[in-house]
């Protein structure tokens, strides 16, 4: 990476314009791309269209005092974003990002290269038009004053200077040699995900709605009455439609900094694992999808992604394969961990007792590498750990455990509400998987850090 | 494999059991005295029926906090933090000192008026709780100084 924009910049740019004519470590100061703040204002301007489109559909004749205020609203939001794109500068310095920012209170924050867990391409409806893209820092502690956050700069340029930090943050972690061609690891097929989509949670509530919504118009023969029922619809459409368009065309593939991961049909995100980076991994079966022999994988990064602007999104966990068959699993499982073991070894009889729903799914196992567990009452979820990352282990027995001489076991990773719980094992069994976990998961770490001391955070 | 009953539990200072002593008279006396007000709406019977009510519940309460307390224990182990606590669910959580973030001390008002504090360890994972209350505020601090020596010599990256 001795030449990060092997193109070069046209000459009459400034290195002060969106396009960093030099990217190299040289301590030069960067601006974002003029037109970011117009990308920023983007939501207000939708729903300023959306606004306009309703009164005009409404009334026919909109009322002129509210599109004036609409339109100033505006203007102050562009204003607002013009300046805080004239004070906002970028560098890159000594393996340090470092983002300044602000024209009152003044903020400018460092991000250590080195520590950074992903980086990701985002690119909204409105900044695709625009050819500009997002770029994501992620930075461990899952705090999103944190994480770095460039917006916006030219698609060309993000994809590279997303290259570009990535060779800075991980230059000695890369294990699979530079010039290898990546090779693409799994794709999701567009009309699967729509199924699996309509088939989750929301998809059934989707269901119920429109079925109540037409009983009520057969009922009581007016359209009218199916006013109160306009707002629920939306929200079930928008949650099916936000799912739908952040998972459509997951690609993933394995290069050579990490595992590329690509989806969206309308905003696009791209983001890179870095290898040994994942704190854990889980394969999710609903109960109608295992009709079809569908599953979901998903991962957990340490680090949260910025998301302001769309928050309920970032509840959800990245999936590498939102809805895939088990073979599919299978393989991407491998490939993320050679040699996994799988639960196979089931809870004893009596935790029916205590577990009449999820009996079924219990079991465990694990060598000195991994533990999985599989816990869930209609929908199964497997989750594997590796031990390197256990942070923290618990053990719990409630009233009903010990009557029955049953325990829990719970190995924490990082993150909230990461964790693979060995669930109503016999008390005996418990007490020796939490006297040996320690010891293994201190082997697993201190193998961790022998071969590559990769400075990680 | 290490032998978990060769564990040497130190234990919270004594007065913890009074710290919640306290804590449960400052819930059931204003309960009480609303409750006594509150039927008297009814009839002064209601009031005072009720104030018993929730003066034995705390009592009952009462006769709980000293397992509760005496369930609480902490061990220092060569490479790793152990904490158990807890009668009806019973817990026990172990922290390697590596995985250590930060580790607060916090004393409310009442806890230092009896000179305690609360310790409570961090990893970068949100579940893993593990606090240990009623420590002598001077034991506390020396227990933070210690396990952060020791997270800083056993620190792992994440």
């Amino acid at each position: 990476m001795t030449t990060p924009f092997p193109n070069g910049a046209p000459a009459d740019d400034t290195s002060l314009r969106g396009r960093p004519a030099q990217l190299a470590e040289d301590g030069t100061w960067h601006r974002l791309h003029p037109l970011s703040p117009l990308v920023r204002a983007g939501r207000q301007f939708m729903s300023l269209a959306i606004v306009l489109v309703g009164i005009a559909a409404l009334n026919q004749r909109p009322a002129r005092g509210e599109i004036v205020t609409d339109l100033a609203v505006l203007g102050v939001v562009l204003v607002a974003g013009f300046i805080s794109w004239l004070v906002t500068r970028w560098q890159i310095a000594g393996g340090v990002l470092r983002v300044d920012t602000g024209l009152i209170r003044r903020d400018s924050r460092r991000i250590p290269l080195s520590q950074v867990q992903a980086v990701d391409v985002v690119q909204s409806g409105l900044a695709r038009i625009l050819g500009l893209a997002e770029l994501q820092l992620r930075v461990a502690g899952g705090d999103s004053s944190r994480s770095g956050r460039l917006a916006c700069l030219r698609r060309a340029d993000a994809e590279e200077l997303r290259l570009h930090l990535l060779a800075l943050a991980g230059a000695r972690v890369l294990a699979v040699p530079a010039g290898k061609p990546s090779r693409q690891l799994f794709r999701v097929r567009p009309r699967r995900l729509l199924g699996a989509v309509l088939l989750t949670r929301s998809g059934a509530t989707a269901l119920v709605v429109a079925v109540a919504t037409g009983l009520t118009v057969q009922l009581s023969g007016s359209p009218q009455t199916v006013a109160p029922f306009v707002p629920v619809v939306l929200g079930v459409v928008l949650a099916l439609w936000r799912q739908f368009n952040g998972e459509y065309g997951t690609t993933v593939v394995a290069a050579q900094d990490g595992i590329g991961l690509r989806s969206g049909l309308i905003q696009t995100t791209a983001e890179t694992i870095r290898p040994g980076r994942i704190q854990a991994v889980r394969l999710v079966e609903p109960l109608i999808w295992r009709a079809f022999g569908w599953c979901r994988l998903e991962v957990d990064v340490a680090g949260s992604r910025e998301r302001r602007e769309n928050s309920s999104e970032g509840r959800r966990q990245r999936a590498l394969i939102p809805v895939g068959s088990r073979a599919e699993a299978d393989g991407m499982l491998a490939e993320l961990m050679p040699g996994h073991p799988l639960p196979s070894r089931p809870a004893p009889s009596r935790a029916r007792w205590k577990a009449p729903l999820s009996y079924h799914f219990l079991a465990w196992d694990g060598d000195d590498r991994f533990v999985v567990a599989s816990r869930g009452r209609v929908c199964r979820q497997t989750t594997w750990v590796p031990l390197q990352k256990v942070q923290s282990i618990r053990w719990a027995q409630g009233p009903l455990q010990r009557r029955l001489s049953l325990a829990t076991v719970h190995l924490d990773a990082a993150g909230k509400r990461v964790s693979a719980s060995i669930q109503d094992r016999d008390s005996a069994e418990a007490l020796e998987i939490l006297g040996a976990l320690p010891d293994l998961a201190r082997a697993a770490r201190s193998q961790a850090a022998q071969p590559a001391a990769d400075g990680s955070a | 494999m290490t032998d978990l009953s060769e564990v040497r539990w130190l234990r919270p200072s004594r007065l913890l059991l009074r710290v919640r002593r306290i804590e449960v008279a400052c819930v059931t006396v204003p309960l009480a005295i609303a409750g006594v007000l509150a039927g008297r709406v009814v009839s002064a019977a209601t009031g005072i029926g009720i104030a018993v009510a929730v003066v034995l519940a705390g009592l009952l309460a009462e006769r709980f906090l000293a397992r509760r307390v005496t369930a609480w224990g902490y061990a220092e182990r060569e490479d790793d933090l152990m904490v158990r606590r807890g009668v009806l669910i019973r817990r026990l959580s172990v922290i390697p000192y590596g995985r250590m973030q930060f580790i607060d001390v916090t004393a409310g008002p009442l806890e230092r008026s009896l000179g305690l504090a609360t310790l409570r360890m961090h990893t970068a994972a949100a579940a893993s709780d593990a606090r240990i209350p009623g420590l002598e505020s001077a034991a506390a601090a020396a227990l933070r100084d210690q396990l952060a020596a020791l997270g800083e010599a056993q620190a792992a990256g994440l």
